[in-house]
C-alpha cells in the first residue's frame, strides 16, 4: 500500500481533531472567535512561507522573530510620525528585505553557517529593539487599524491575502524555474552548480525573500492591534520551523511542499485553543506542541524507512 | 636559513594564529578597557561575582562542546534546566525529600532527558536540530504544566543555599563544581580515545563508521552528558537565586551555544576544544559584567555579543579558506 502523503495525513489528523472538537466543544466553531484566531495566524503563515523557502535551500533563519519585532517597531515609529501608509508599507518591506539580505550575504557570500549567523543577528536585532524602546509600547494611529476597514472585513482581507500569497508561492515553488532552483540547490548544491544554477546567489536571494515576507507578516500583525509591542515576534522562529517540520519540510533541504507547512501551522495553531475548549489546562500547550513535533519527525522517519 | 628555524617559526605562527590566542587577546582587551571604565571592575570581589554568574552557562557550554564536536546540536539544554529545577523544587517541598536526595534525582532526571534526545538522534537517525527543537518545547512545557505556570519554590534551607551564594576556600562554592567538571571534560575530550573519537565522528561521520568507531554510542553519551549537566546546573541555579521556577534557564541554550562557537568549535563538528569553550564563556561573562560596571545600557552586552560572534566567525572562516592544506568540505545541513 502506498503510504499517505504528508499533506493527506495532516488533513486526516486535523479532521479528527476538529471532529472531536465538534462533538465535545461546539463552542470552538462559533464564527467570531474562530475568525479572530485565523486572522491572528495569518501573519504567521506568511512568515512560515519565508522559513520554508530558507529551509528548502538547506539553511535556517532563526532571526525572523527579531526581524519581525524590528519591522513592527519601525512601522510603529513611522506611523506615529504621520508618514502616509503608501510610504510606510514600502519602507518597512524594504527594511525587512535589507535585514534578510544581510543574513543572505553573510551566509552565501562569506559562507558562514546560517544557524550561527542568524543566531548572532537574532540577538543583535532583538537587543537593538529593546534598547530603542526600553519595553515601551508604541501607540498606532486609528486609521491604520484593519486598513481603515471594519474589523470583520479587515480580518477576512488578512486571511485572504495570506492564503493568496501562500497559494502563489506554493505554485511558484513547484512550477517556476526560480522555485525549482530552490529545490535543486537544497537537494544537491554541487549538482545544481553543474547544472548552471548559482547556489550562493540562490541562497542569498532566498534569505532576502524571507526578510521581505517577515516584514509583510509584521505589517499584517500591526494592523490587528492598536499598539506595537516591542516583544512581538518572540519565538516566531521556533513556531515557523515547527510548522515547516510538521508539514514535512526536510531540515536537510530540497524536500517538502509549502501547503504541507501551511497545514502544519494550522494543526499547531489549533492545538492550543483546542486544549482550552476541551478543558485541558492551558499549561500543557508547550508540552503538547513539542510532542507533536517529535511525533511528526518520528512518523516521517518510520514511513520513509519502509520501502 | 636553516629548516629548524623555519619549523620553529611555523610553530610560533601556528600558536599565534590559533583561535584561542585571538580569544585570549579579546579577553585581555576587555579586561583592560573595563578596568579603566569601571571603578569597581578589577577587584577580587567582582572576579568572584563573574565566576558565580557564569557557572551555569559555563557548565552547559562545556557539556555542549562534545555534542557540537560530533556534529550535533542541543537546543533543549535550557528547557531541561528549567524542568530539572522544577523537579528538584517539587521533590523537596511536596515530597519531603532532603535537598541532597532531591538534587541527585533532579540530575538523574536530566540524564534521562538527555538520553531521550540521544536515542532519538542515534536510534531513529533524526536530525538533532529538530529533535531538540521538539524537546525544547516538550521539557519547558512539562515544567510549566507541573507548576501550572506560576508555582515558585522558595525558602530553601541555608545549608543548601551555601552551594549558590557562599564561598568555599575563597571562591564561590559552585565554581569548584564548574572547575571540576570542566577539568574532567578537558581530560575526556583531549586525553582519551573516546574524546578523540568525538572529533573524528564529527569531522567525517561516514569515515568514523568505516573505521569501526561506535558512533551512536559516542553521540548518545554526549547528549546524556548535556542532560546530566543541565540537572547539575539546575541545582546550582536554584541555590544561587534561592528559587526554582518553570522559566529557569530560558535562553541559556543560545548563550551556551554562542560561547561554544565563539570558543572556536565548528558548528559542523570535527574541530574544537574545551579550553576554547572556557575562553568563550569567559569573554562573554566579562563583557556582560564589565558593561554593567561601565554604566552602559544592558542591551549593549547582547549587541556586542552578536557582533563578537560574527567577527570571530568571519575571521576563522577566512583563515580556514586561506589554508589550502585542509580538505574542503561541503556545507552540511544546519
Amino acid at each position: 500500500m502506498k503510504p499517505l502523503s504528508r499533506e493527506a495525513s495532516l488533513v486526516m489528523v486535523l479532521g479528527v481533531l476538529l471532529a472531536v472538537l465538534g462533538f465535545a466543544a461546539p463552542a470552538f466553531f462559533s464564527p467570531q472567535p474562530l475568525l479572530s484566531r485565523l486572522s491572528m495566524e495569518a501573519p504567521c503563515l506568511v512568515a512560515t512561507c519565508g522559513m520554508v523557502a530558507v529551509m528548502l535551500v538547506r539553511q535556517i533563519d532563526i532571526s525572523v522573530g527579531s526581524q519581525f519585532a524590528l519591522c513592527s517597531v519601525l512601522a510603529g515609529t513611522l506611523a506615529s510620525k504621520n508618514l502616509p501608509t503608501s510610504l510606510l508599507v514600502p519602507t518597512v518591506l524594504l527594511a525587512g528585505t535589507v535585514l534578510g539580505g544581510f543574513n543572505g550575504w553573510l551566509v552565501a557570500i562569506l559562507r558562514l553557517p546560517s544557524i550561527v549567523v542568524t543566531l548572532a543577528t537574532m540577538v543583535i536585532l532583538r537587543e537593538t529593539v529593546r534598547w530603542h524602546q526600553q519595553g515601551a509600547l508604541l501607540n498606532l494611529p486609528a486609521d491604520l487599524q484593519w486598513f481603515g476597514l471594519s474589523q470583520s472585513a479587515g480580518q477576512w482581507t488578512l486571511i485572504a491575502a495570506a492564503l493568496l500569497l501562500t497559494g502563489i508561492l506554493a505554485w511558484a515553488l513547484q512550477n517556476l524555474r526560480a522555485g525549482r532552483c530552490l529545490y535543486a540547490v537544497g537537494s544537491d548544491p554541487e549538482a545544481a552548480r553543474l547544472a548552471g544554477i548559482s547556489p550562493s546567489t540562490t541562497k542569498a536571494l532566498t534569505f532576502l525573500l524571507c526578510g521581505l515576507l517577515t516584514a509583510a507578516a509584521a505589517l499584517m500583525n500591526l494592523v490587528q492591534s492598536p499598539q506595537v509591542d516591542p516583544k512581538s515576534g518572540t519565538g516566531l522562529e521556533l513556531k515557523t520551523v515547527a510548522a515547516a517540520v510538521v508539514g514535512g519540510i526536510a531540515i536537510s533541504g530540497g524536500r517538502g511542499r509549502l501547503w504541507g507547512a501551511a497545514l502544519g501551522l494550522l494543526l499547531l495553531a489549533t492545538i492550543s485553543p483546542a486544549l482550552t475548549y476541551l478543558h485541558v489546562e492551558a499549561y500543557w500547550e508547550k508540552a503538547v506542541q513539542g510532542a507533536v513535533i517529535l511525533l511528526a519527525v518520528i512518523l516521517d522517519r518510520k514511513s520513509s524507512a519502509t520501502p | 636559513m636553516s629548516t629548524a628555524f623555519h619549523h620553529r617559526l611555523a610553530r610560533i605562527r601556528a600558536l599565534v594564529f590559533r583561535h584561542e590566542s585571538l580569544l585570549l587577546l579579546i579577553l585581555l582587551a576587555e579586561w583592560i578597557t573595563f578596568s579603566f571604565l569601571g571603578r569597581r571592575f578589577a577587584t577580587w570581589e567582582n572576579a568572584a561575582d563573574i565566576l558565580r554568574h557564569s557557572a551555569e552557562i559555563g557548565l552547559l557550554a562545556v557539556a555542549l562542546t562534545p555534542v557540537i564536536l560530533t556534529g550535533g546540536i542541543d537546543l533543549s539544554a535550557g528547557s531541561l534546566l528549567g524542568l530539572c529545577a522544577v523537579i528538584f523544587g517539587k521533590l523537596w517541598r511536596d515530597a519531603g525529600f532532603p535537598p541532597t536526595l532531591a538534587a541527585v534525582t533532579a540530575v538523574a532526571a536530566g540524564a534521562v532527558g538527555g538520553l531521550l534526545n540521544g536515542s532519538l538522534v542515534t536510534r531513529l537517525k533524526l536530525p538533532p536540530l529538530i529533535v531538540t527543537l521538539g524537546t525544547f518545547s516538550l521539557f519547558r512545557g512539562i515544567a510549566e504544566a507541573l507548576t501550572r505556570g506560576t508555582d515558585t519554590f522558595t525558602n530553601f534551607p541555608n545549608t543548601f543555599l551555601f552551594l549558590g551564594q557562599e564561598r568555599l576556600l575563597g571562591l564561590p562554592t559552585q565554581a569548584w563544581i564548574f572547575f571540576l567538571l570542566a577539568g574532567t571534560a578537558w581530560l575526556l575530550i583531549h586525553r582519551t580515545t573516546a574524546g578523540r573519537n568525538c572529533c573524528s565522528a564529527g569531522f567525517n561521520p561516514e569515515g568514523a563508521v568505516y573505521a569501526g568507531l561506535p558512533l551512536s554510542k559516542i553521540q548518545t553519551l554526549a547528549y546524556v552528558g548535556v542532560g546530566t549537566v543541565a540537572g547539575i546546573a539546575a541545582v546550582i541555579y536554584t541555590a544561587r537565586l534561592g528559587q526554582a521556577r518553570a522559566d529557569a534557564g530560558s535562553g541559556y541554550e543560545l548563550l551556551a551555544i554562542t560561547a561554544v562557537v565563539l570558543g572556536g568549535t565548528s558548528i559542523f563538528g570535527g574541530t574544537g576544544t574545551i579550553h576554547g569553550t572556557l575562553l568563550g564563556v569567559a569573554a562573554l561573562a566579562v563583557l556582560n559584567n564589565g558593561l554593567v560596571h561601565a554604566r552602559q545600557p544592558r542591551e549593549t552586552a547582547g549587541i556586542l555579543t552578536g557582533v563578537l560572534l560574527l567577527t570571530a566567525l568571519t575571521l576563522t572562516t577566512l583563515a580556514y579558506f586561506r589554508s589550502s592544506r585542509k580538505p574542503s568540505r561541503t556545507q552540511p545541513s544546519p
